[in-house]
């Protein structure tokens, strides 16, 4: 088939001039210029009259220029092509497609897009070093070569024929040799379980049989770590004993679901993709974001998301090039592409951004990819129905092409056609609008009455979908119906595809035709696939043949679960070493590390580049203040225009804590995301929270650990009356470098606290609002206890006591929190600002509460009766960098009795808000000043170097 | 049948539209969204409206150049019907994205539908940027009535937000301004870098609106500013004359 190609140059190119700078500061002094030329390959166009009428798709003339010869001359720089493998289907693609037909040229079948750099001033070899550097991701892109000959640009291919495998009579080591052969990586337990249904059934399996097996009890899918520790089922019963009156939906579906007003419910769920973004940032990150957006419109019978988070956990930014393990990716090239895939994915999607947090910890060359999501749903349609025999089961959404597979036969260099026998993706590139426009058709399906259930298709794809779904009646598939990205998947393939942006509808049969014609309506491809049945079986056909034919309870019932070894882990930990400040004069410079610390650092300059705003229901984004870059610690969102009641999130992440004590870190995220809720005047009586755990491979000391922050997760939310109402664990958490070492992620706990607010109104945020009112310290503080902080780690260390929690503590803290819920909901709340201590201690907050609000502050730290009471004494470092989380900062209207407001918590007034910006801080008879301008330059500048 | 509705255009990936047509409804006025298949279908006629908003988002998912491909379905579809609204005096807006798809099609700066002379182009920083913006009104026409003299507070989300035009000078319609209210080319006051400042064009009738900035995301007193609100009540008041 023909192909034509199109260079496009834009007269003003910012993208070329952002990389020409970067690559300068990098330390390629020689570069001059880049320039950028993007190549159309275009297949199909059957005349020279088709191409002209393209043109206006591809060109316009008063910013662009054409040709159909490359403009760039290769004696002025190395040009070096980048574009996705043909595995891949450019993002453009159907956007393309769709434009053509639009123009009446209807011979176009298929384009890729390359982008074509030419690097003047440098030579070849560092050119090259660039490209592989920071340019080209050999996971999913090819390097187009000069001399390559174009057959098509399309994947293609034809399948394997069906395989099929006898388990019998083969003894430990022949299971464990064939199960490694073939990538299955199952535990033996499995393999023996399976060999028995064969000997009952009497007949080999498929390739698919096994496939299914192995996928659905998996740890990903079946999370058999956690089962195996009796870990979900602590957690749960944690939920069930709580019995909040709020809770509708826990842990059973996609997602978590309280009741919100007006017969409404808010939802939530937390999501990791760990392993793709360490190898693959870009797409790795856009599918994080893409797969829990799916979890809240698989929710119910199809959530609606309101807001999103992205959370990064990698090494840090700023290590050598020399000091990163063989096979892990530099942490700014992952921290930049990060970035670059939740701009692309979610803004998008239209989804606000609620939550941006970047942190480094030494144990992430696998890093840690969070994302969260929240939805909003009518109460009727939160609970799922059982599909009835009879049901259809749609497929909407994309196609479904060789992505995420195990085993799968990577691709070489690409297009040319020599070497490629078949197309793989081991990560994919996301495609939003194909998200978007399901986020637009599920609702409206939905109420309609046309779902019965629907899900998510992610790990697992169709096998995992429509095996859950169909558990309890049976479901029949056939395969060759579900539409391909190319011809060369066979049947186990499509069965197990993670193939990105596609849901499984349980569709009564009598609404066909209406939700056929409403989901072409909105541009969504939709097959019916098969039916659910009443047989219990899980039956597929592929290509005449009954590729897949097993007991629905068997596969679902018949996991082995073997009960975990554990291990008690004696830590060594070490006291901190670093010498008190004895004076206000060295808090300057201490104070700075903090600031320009990574994980305290302003990082707007990311959380600007992700719409906050859009939807139209953001009342306060992430973030605020007089320039618009403080950040406010909350999301807050009024999700139905015109309503005055919102919902409320907050995050807390902490990559240090669990070095010192797992179970200690899971503690303090709890108290410090729900602090975050109360201090911004959330109502403590409707918090649910969800958690996500990354943790080690499992190892009896890991099962140790795990079970031990379970334990106390499951504890303090009974204790606290929220519960966990969704959550996500990962237990992969391990890496190994090319050279055999092996490094473990910090234990990892995150915590989301979702919060119904009745009037958002009354919502305070952080920044000082005026001069001369009361700046009161609530709660307590243990200066010595300054482990896991950020404070020890600019000194590189960590120390051996984490912030307090006692059981004591814990009631004050209730106490604290229902105080402050009764002063927000006065006629004449004192409460003018409020934050809570934690990353980076007192200071930190007193900084960013002086810098939304242009405000000065004076504070006291001078040992004083109230003060002492409080916990308020000893070392300065302690007392403005140790991490009370817990505490709050207040400030409070001058007129205020104070007395009367706080009486019998434990509380003191730390200072007061001044003229000015500065911070002046003030002992017995000694004081300094702290320049804002100065701390704002500490503050900004970290990030900006890691991004720019 | 003709209606007073305002049409609120959609296409696959706009994602703006739910809180536009909240926008004009909290104005006073009335909102319609539909599909611009529904249009090349024949399902819904444009001469039907007495307005038309482009919202925002991500319309073909900006798939080659922002709004590229929804400007292609205007110009190769709808060329006609556009006109045919345009010479009723239909007033029409542009917001973000939609003001990209009103320069893509020509039908802003000088209303010549396929014949553009000016685009919106990428960020000088190469960034998305979601803000906070302060601007004023530039030249005055009827959707900017009641906002003269004032700063105004409006939201942006755009990567691409950047005035281009190498032809006759623009109308300006909004500027972005720096802390003493002075039109502002400077990052991040005009997150675009847009020469002069620009945040809007509107065209020679004063008819005709684009605007980067998004009046939809400040409509309530929870938006933290009602200034939109005035750019859609005077949306309304126009449908109507």
């Amino acid at each position: 088939m023909a192909i034509t190609t199109l260079y496009v140059c834009r007269k003003d190119d910012p993208e070329a001039r952002r990389l020409l700078n970067r690559f300068r500061k990098q330390g390629y002094s020689g570069l001059t210029d880049i320039v950028i030329e993007r190549v159309f390959y275009l297949e199909g166009l059957d005349s020279k009259d088709e191409v002209q009428k393209l043109i206006p798709l591809f060109v316009n003339p008063v910013y662009e220029t054409y040709s159909f010869e490359s403009t760039l001359e290769p004696a002025e720089g190395e040009i070096i092509e980048i574009g996705y493998q043909k595995a891949i289907i450019d993002p453009e693609t159907d956007s393309i497609l769709e434009g053509a037909e639009a123009l009446g040229v209807k011979s176009l079948e298929w384009v890729k897009l390359i982008l074509r750099y030419q690097f003047n001033g440098i030579d070849r070899e560092e050119a090259q070093k660039i490209v592989e550097r920071e340019l080209f991701d050999p996971i999913v892109q090819m390097i187009v070569e000069p001399d390559m000959i174009w057959d098509s640009l399309r994947p293609s291919g034809e399948p394997d024929k069906v395989r099929y495998i006898s388990l019998k009579d083969l003894d430990d080591d022949g299971l464990e040799k064939l199960s490694k052969e073939n990538s299955w990586y199952a535990p033996l337990p499995q393999l023996k379980a399976m060999q028995d249904y064969e000997e009952k059934r009497n007949r080999p399996f498929t390739d698919a049989e096994i496939e299914i097996f192995v996928q659905s009890w998996s740890d990903h899918c079946y999370h058999t770590t956690w089962k195996s520790l009796g870990l979900l089922k602590m957690l749960r019963s944690a939920t069930e004993k709580i019995n909040h009156p709020l809770v509708i939906s826990i842990f059973a579906d996609n997602a978590g679901g309280i009741e919100f007003f007006d017969d409404w419910v808010i939802t939530i769920k937390g999501e990791t993709h760990n392993f793709p973004s360490s190898i693959s940032p870009f797409g790795g990150v856009a599918t994080k974001h893409g797969g829990v957006i799916r979890d809240t419109m698989g929710f119910g019978k199809g959530g609606y998301p309101i807001g999103g988070s992205t959370i990064m956990g990698t090494m840090d930014p700023f290590i050598p090039e020399s000091d990163i393990p063989t096979g892990a990716l530099h942490p700014a090239y992952i921290v930049r592409e990060s970035i670059r895939a939740t701009a692309y994915y979610c803004n998008a999607m239209g989804i606000p951004m609620m939550q941006v947090a970047y942190k480094a910890h030494p144990g992430y060359p696998k890093c840690l990819a969070l994302g969260h999501s929240i939805g909003i749903i009518p109460k009727k349609y939160a609970l799922k129905d059982s599909p009835h025999p009879g049901d259809l089961v749609l497929l909407i959404g994309g196609r479904t092409g060789r992505d995420g597979l195990h085993g799968a036969t990577a691709s070489s260099a690409g297009m040319s056609g020599h070497s490629v026998k078949r197309e793989s993706a081991a990560v994919q590139i996301g495609h939003p609008i194909t998200e978007r426009k399901i986020m637009e058709a599920v609702p409206v399906l939905r109420d309609r009455g046309y779902i019965r259930s629907i899900t998510d298709l992610g790990a697992g794809g169709i096998s995992s979908a429509t095996g859950e779904m169909g558990e309890d009646t049976g479901v029949r598939l056939n395969l060759d119906e579900v539409k391909l990205k190319d011809n060369s998947l066979s049947a186990w393939e499509i069965l197990l595809s993670e193939s990105q942006e596609r849901m499984l509808i349980a569709l009564p049969p009598e609404n066909i035709d209406a939700a056929l014609s409403l989901l072409k309506d909105y541009h969504i491809e939709t097959t019916i696939i098969g039916e659910f049945t009443g047989t219990k079986r899980f039956e597929a056909f592929w290509r005449g043949e009954k590729v897949v034919d097993i007991d629905m309870d068997f596969l679902w019932e018949a996991c082995p679960i073997e009960p975990m070894v554990i291990e008690e882990k004696v830590r060594e930990l070490k006291a901190s070493s670093v010498p008190s400040l004895d004076s206000l004069q060295g808090v300057e410079e201490e104070f700075k590390r903090i600031l320009s610390h990574y994980n305290c650092c302003d990082q707007s300059h990311s959380g600007f580049q992700f719409d906050s705003t859009v939807q139209g229901k953001t009342v306060i984004g992430p973030y605020s203040g007089v320039t618009g870059k403080m950040p406010t610690d909350i999301f807050l969102s009024a999700p139905l225009l015109g309503k005055e009641y919102g919902v409320m999130t907050t995050l807390a992440y902490n990559p240090f804590y669990g070095d010192i004590s797992p179970e200690g870190l899971c503690r303090l995220m709890i108290i410090e995301a729900v602090s975050k809720a109360i201090a911004a005047g959330a109502d403590p009586g409707a918090i649910a929270l969800c958690d996500n755990f990354y943790t080690p491979k499992a190892t009896p000391e890991v099962g140790w650990e795990l079970t031990q922050m379970v334990k106390a997760i499951s504890e303090l939310s009974i204790k606290l009356g929220m519960p966990f109402i969704s959550g996500k664990d990962s237990s992969s958490g391990t890496f190994t470098s090319k050279d055999g070492d092996v490094i473990n992620v910090p234990y990892t706990f995150a915590v989301e606290t979702l919060c119904r607010i009745p009037d958002v109104r009354k919502v305070v945020t952080k920044e000082f609002k005026g001069r001369g009112n009361s700046i009161i310290f609530l709660g307590r503080i243990d200066p010595e206890r300054l482990g896991g902080s950020v404070y020890l780690d600019c000194h590189d260390e960590r120390g051996d006591l984490l912030p307090e929690l006692s059981e004591p503590y814990i009631e004050e803290l209730q106490a604290i929190w229902k105080r402050l819920y009764e002063l927000y909901n006065r006629p004449d709340n004192p409460i003018k600002a409020a934050s809570i201590i934690g990353e980076g201690g007192t200071l930190r907050r007193i900084f960013e509460m002086c810098y939304g609000g242009q405000v000065g502050a004076k504070l006291d730290l001078t040992e004083r009766e109230e003060a002492i009471r409080c916990g308020f004494f000893g070392s300065i470092d302690g007392l403005l960098f140790s991490e009370a989380i817990g505490s709050i900062l207040l400030e409070i209207d001058a007129a205020a009795d104070l007395e009367e407001l706080f009486n019998d918590l434990p509380w003191f007034k730390l200072g007061m808000t001044v003229e000015g910006e500065d911070i002046e801080l003030y002992k017995d008879r000694e004081f300094v000043r702290l320049n804002m301008d100065d701390l704002i330059e500490a503050w900004e500048s970290t990030f900006k170097k890691v991004v720019e | 049948m003709a209606t007073s509705k305002i049409a609120v255009l959609y296409g696959p990936g706009t994602n703006c539209h739910e809180e536009t047509k909240f926008a004009i409804e909290y104005s006073g006025g009335e909102a319609e969204i539909i599909s611009v298949q529904a249009l090349l279908d024949g399902e819904r006629k444009l001469c039907d409206y007495s307005g038309m908003v482009i919202p925002g988002g991500a319309a073909w998912g900006n798939h080659i150049a922002p709004d590229r491909i929804f400007a292609i379905h205007i110009i190769a579809k709808l060329k006609e019907d556009i006109e045919f609204f345009i010479e009723r005096g239909k007033p029409i807006l542009g917001i973000s994205n939609g003001n990209q798809v009103l320069m893509e099609a020509g039908i802003l700066p000088f209303t010549k539908v396929g014949e553009g002379t000016a685009a919106i182009i990428q960020n000088k920083s190469a960034r998305f940027e979601s803000r906070w913006t302060r601007l004023i009104v530039g030249e005055e026409s009827p959707f900017s009535r009641g906002l003269s003299g004032k700063i105004l507070r409006l939201p942006i989300a755009y990567a691409d937000g950047r005035v281009y035009s190498n032809n006759k000078p623009l109308r300006a319609a909004f500027y972005y301004v720096d802390e003493k209210g002075n039109p502002s080319e400077v990052y991040p006051h005009n997150p675009a870098a847009s020469p002069r400042g620009i945040a809007g064009v509107i065209n020679s009738t004063g008819r005709i609106l684009g605007m980067m900035p998004h009046p939809e995301r400040a409509i309530l007193q929870s938006h933290g500013s009602t200034d939109g609100k005035v750019i859609f009540k005077n949306l309304v008041e126009l449908c109507k004359s």
